[in-house]
């Protein structure tokens, strides 16, 4: 083995540790972003059931199947179920997360046009899985 | 190894622990209105972009590697242990 040389084993496994922690970098940086709620956000409980939404707005109104809110405002919605494991998902704003019985998760967005967008359970949670939908309405601020 | 333990030292000291502090710090303050979606989708295709560039170099080695060290390649040399039985 003599004149060997480990300097391409090394620059390999160099190479291969600086993406993995630059990927790793990266990812890490996005989610602390994007879980960073904004100083104000509306707090909205969402409940999860088989199989239907029920969204609880701090005011107190309760929406069942459909989500009003404001365009250009934060939210967060602090979600969870009554009985087993759903996923809350709006396609459109990549909001998802689980709906665990016994926690509250949250997540948060802030709409950016006026629009409708389809809210569905993204974790199957038994026989009408398929049909838990709903809407959300992201409507002009009012004030 | 006494050398790489300074240089994991040196990088450590130049660059780990700047960003780990600027990051926790950053934690404090309150959150922008920013767009989930711009920040999740350019997340993604960057890194899409990196797994298919590694992807591609590594691929191309191969090709390469295969090509340059089969047996009809004109330039092949026998190796010590392949004999000279050619």
């Amino acid at each position: 083995m003599s004149g060997h040389s480990n300097m391409p084993e090394w620059i390999y496994i160099a190479v291969v540790v600086a993406l993995m922690t630059w990927v790793g970098a990266e990812a890490w940086n996005a989610e602390r972003l994007v879980e960073h709620v904004p100083e104000g956000a509306e707090v909205i409980k969402v409940t999860a059931q088989q199989w239907f939404w029920t969204f609880e707005h701090e005011d107190g109104t309760k929406e069942i199947g459909e989500l009003h809110v404001e365009v250009g405002k934060a939210y967060k919605f602090e979600i969870e179920s009554k009985d087993v494991i759903h996923s809350f998902n709006i396609h459109d704003y990549v909001v998802l997360m689980d709906a665990v019985p016994g926690r509250v998760n949250t997540v948060w967005f802030a709409p950016t046009e006026v629009g409708e967008h389809a809210i569905q359970c993204r974790e199957y949670c038994g026989l009408l899985h398929y049909n838990m939908r709903g809407t959300l309405y992201v409507e002009e601020q009012s004030s | 190894m006494k050398r790489m333990i300074g240089l994991f030292l040196v990088l450590a000291v130049l660059v780990i622990i700047p960003a780990i502090d600027l990051a926790f710090a950053a934690g404090d303050e309150p959150g922008e209105y920013l767009d989930r979606r711009v920040i999740i989708w350019n997340l993604f295709f960057r890194l899409m972009a990196v797994a298919f560039t590694v992807g591609a170099v590594v691929s191309g080695t191969l090709i390469w590697l295969v090509w340059r060290f089969r047996e009809s390649n004109p330039k092949a040399k026998p190796t010590p242990y392949e004999g000279t039985d050619w």
